[in-house]
């Protein structure tokens, strides 16, 4: 145990210490954080250009309250409450009469405005947009813009156009505007997590809602987090072991400690780089979600199985990368070899979108139960804002010991024979024979 | 302990040798005898663990249908200077690995102070493996901080600042592996070997890159390590240093022992059917010569191997009528002569007809 910890302590050194680890280390959170950063640029210095439009009102009935809502726009939205400085673009609309004779070429010499820039985008309304039934063709709102998909802009005229069209039907009905409030009232469905029991006050507590952020982002960052550790610690195992067989370090090891020792020395090593980084990131994300108030996102149940899975994780997919590596030869070998290394890493990626979506459906149950894909998806599944049932995670972390044990058993024995082989290629038949006979 | 010393000088070594030779050689072969009889005299008192630090019995290891090493016993006693010859490939390594349980034989027996091995590392032993590998990226002092802290379990740091002095590396303590030369990274790779003063060190071809400066300081250093108790066991091609430094060799060919014990006992079963001869001549003289196996010819000095029973005086007075003689030597095949005459590609011909 005590040349573990020696070799430990090299291993740890020697990564820690590289520049690669601390611009990693770094260059994570940079990256993040400047993508919030460019998000808040990109907000501040929001296209405050007051821009032009052209409205083809077949209706005739959009320009009074067209002009309303402009007017209202142009005057107050667009200036900060408190400051009084302009924060987004005023909006200029000119209404021209539809052309019946050639409309085609109305369209085509106002395509030809926006394309010079004159006019930012031109709207037709459909004649029969009061009365739609029985004359849908007839009743449209079409926006044409140079990218009109991206142009958010469309969303501006479509509310004004259809809450001024509810009105209208309302007034038809002869309605006051309780009974128009009933009608239009669309209820929304709201998520919900389970109400809980506080185990120390013994209150019940409310049930929180949850949002989006929760149900994706928490898992997905968690996900995220431990592939990126598993990258980072177990995988580069393959060719550092490889190096060590090549250069002859493992044979001048080996006179001093068994195969095994050398191993876990190894992997160990990775499991504490890994564990630095992620308590750092893990602490920094706590900080920060404290910071902005979202601390009610920091999934504190779930962090001490993330970090015993990501543990079990390094160890089963380290110790087989390590013993893969003691059979490699060369380059070509060892890339041949890192692919299935990393299936099991990355296979669960893959299976984000439908595992998030019912966390406790057949799928998703079926995979966390399956060892080398429990740790990440049983830990993306415990933090998505569905409650699993307790045993799972139990079950699973019986099965992802049981299976490390298994794959550091068996890395070790390939591990023991491949180091001292020279020349001999990495293929299936030779893997088993140094595994089962030694 | 005395009678055994009686029964050691009944043999005495073969005549033509010089006195202090003579009496050296008996020494040596009184040695061999005497710990024979030790040998004997504690199996029956079940204690002779003390006298060997190795014991290999009957090791076989085969790799696919190549037999790396075959058969072999061995015994190193304690406190000796053991080398290892053979050609390349001949199993040396192999053996060297088996004694390390770096390996493990198919069969045969290895003992340890007399104990069957475990299955954890040896303890107290310091390795040095013919391919030298160390972590580049490390400075030599963390290196070697690694190493005795490995093999030893603590900070070994005055002696890593000793040996750094005394094998001249002092100045690149701070400085990186990869920028040492070939042959730095021995001397480093030795020290890594002998910090934390093992009883049983093992140097696979130390010599092997060594300008002859830092050649001798590594003997030296060798023969320093023996007086203080440790056991040594290296593998080497030069022979002039196995006949020089060892108290006993071992020569192994196509992974079977060919040659074991002290250097006098290995050139006594060649008995004296060498001669070195100066001449005006040179090398012309011998020629047409009967009873000459073989020549070696040095230039200012011949080396002959003569055919079993042939008389060195009627070679002598033969010569005497062809040229004048300056030195005209009766004497033991050279190590490297006898290495020559097991591993060379005639004799292998020779074998596999």
């Amino acid at each position: 145990m005590n040349k573990i910890w020696i070799l430990f302590k090299r291993e740890y050194r020697a990564a820690v210490r590289t520049k690669s680890f601390i611009i990693s280390l770094l260059l994570v959170p940079i990256m993040m954080g400047g993508g919030f950063a460019a998000m808040i640029i990109m907000e501040k210095n929001k296209d405050t250009d007051d821009k032009k439009f052209v409205v083809i009102d077949h209706s005739g009935l959009m320009t009074r309250p067209v002009n309303q809502a402009l007017e209202t726009r142009n005057s107050e939205e667009i200036f900060h409450t408190i400051t009084g400085e302009k924060i987004d673009a005023a909006y200029m609309v000119e209404f021209m009469e539809p052309d019946l004779q050639d409309p085609e070429g109305q369209q085509l010499s106002l395509s030809a405005r926006v394309e010079s820039q004159e006019l930012h985008a031109f709207i037709e309304i459909g004649p029969d947009i009061l009365h739609p039934a029985g004359e849908e063709t007839k009743a449209y709102l079409k926006y044409y813009s140079q990218h009109s998909f991206n142009d958010q802009i469309r969303y501006w005229f479509q509310n004004v156009v259809n809450n001024n069209l509810r009105e209208l039907r309302a007034a038809e009905l002869n309605l006051d505007e309780t009974q128009a409030k009933d009608l239009l009232w669309w209820i929304n469905v709201e998520g919900m997590g389970l109400v809980t029991v506080d185990k120390r006050t013994g209150e019940q507590q409310e049930a929180e809602k949850t949002n989006e952020l929760q149900t994706f982002l928490v898992p997905y960052v968690l996900l995220i987090m431990m592939f990126m550790l598993v990258m980072m610690s177990a995988i580069p195992q393959l060719s550092s072991v490889m190096e060590e067989k090549n250069e002859k370090i493992a044979e001048v090891l080996l006179g001093t400690i068994t195969p095994f020792q050398f191993m876990m020395g190894k992997v160990m090593g990775g499991i504490g780089v890994s564990l630095t980084t992620a308590a750092i990131y893990v602490s920094a994300g706590v900080f920060t979600l404290n910071y902005i108030g979202m601390e009610s996102l920091i999934p504190v149940d779930v962090l001490p199985w993330f970090f015993i899975f990501t543990i079990l994780f390094i160890l089963m997919v380290g110790s087989g990368m390590a013993a893969l590596g003691a059979t490699c030869n060369d380059n070509k070998d060892a890339q041949s070899l890192t692919f299935p290394g990393i299936l099991p890493a990355i296979i669960p990626m893959f299976l984000i979108a439908p595992i998030i979506a019912d966390p406790t459906g057949p799928l998703a149950t079926t995979i966390a139960l399956i060892p080398p894909f429990t740790p990440t998806v049983m830990v993306m599944r415990m933090a998505s804002p569905v409650t699993i049932p307790m045993w799972q995670p139990i079950v699973g972390l019986i099965g992802v010991t049981l299976y490390t044990i298994f794959t550091v058993w068996i890395g070790a024995r390939i591990f023991k024979t491949a180091i001292l082989i020279q020349g001999q290629k990495p293929t299936i038949s030779n893997l088993f024979k140094y595994a089962f006979k030694g | 302990m005395a009678q055994f010393r009686t029964v050691q000088f009944v043999n005495t070594g073969p005549s033509g040798l010089s006195p202090g030779l003579h009496l050296k050689q008996k020494t040596l072969r009184h040695t061999k005898q005497f710990k024979k009889k030790i040998l004997s005299w504690n199996l029956r008192n079940s204690n002779y663990s003390m006298m060997n630090i190795i014991e290999l019995s009957g090791v076989t290891k085969t790799f696919g249908s190549v037999v790396a090493v075959d058969d072999l016993s061995l015994e190193v006693p304690k406190g000796s200077i053991y080398g290892f010859i053979g050609p390349n490939g001949s199993g040396k390594t192999t053996t060297i690995r088996i004694i390390m349980k770096i390996m493990y034989p198919d069969r045969g027996k290895l003992l340890i102070n007399g104990h069957e091995h475990n299955s954890d590392r040896l303890q107290n032993v310091g390795y040095l493996p013919e391919d030298r590998g160390l972590y580049k990226k490390m400075k030599i002092r963390e290196l070697l901080k690694f190493h005795g802290e490995l093999n030893d379990g603590t900070d070994l740091s005055n002696r890593i600042n000793h040996w750094l002095e005394r094998l001249d590396l002092k100045a690149y303590k701070e400085k990186k592996v990869e920028t040492l030369s070939k042959g730095m990274r021995q001397k480093l790779q030795f020290i890594a070997t002998i910090l934390h003063q093992p009883e049983l060190i093992i140097l696979d071809e130390p010599f092997s890159g060594l300008d002859p400066v830092n050649a001798d300081m590594m003997k030296d250093i060798i023969l320093e390590l023996q007086q203080k108790g440790a056991t040594i066991i290296f593998s080497t091609h030069d022979m002039a240093m196995a006949e020089r430094m060892c108290d006993y060799i071992l020569m192994i060919y196509e992974g079977k022992k060919v040659l074991d014990g002290t250097l006098n006992h290995i050139q006594n079963q060649y008995g004296n059917d060498t001669l070195r001869i100066q001449s005006e001549m040179g090398v012309a003289v011998l020629k047409g010569m009967k009873g000459i196996e073989n020549v070696n010819d040095f230039g200012k000095l011949q080396e002959i191997r003569l055919e079993p029973d042939v008389d060195p005086q009627k070679i002598l007075a033969e010569l005497l009528k062809k040229t004048r003689i300056s030195k005209f030597e009766i004497t033991k095949p050279s190590l490297n002569d006898i290495f020559i005459r097991i591993a060379s590609p005639e004799r292998k011909e020779a074998g596999n007809e």
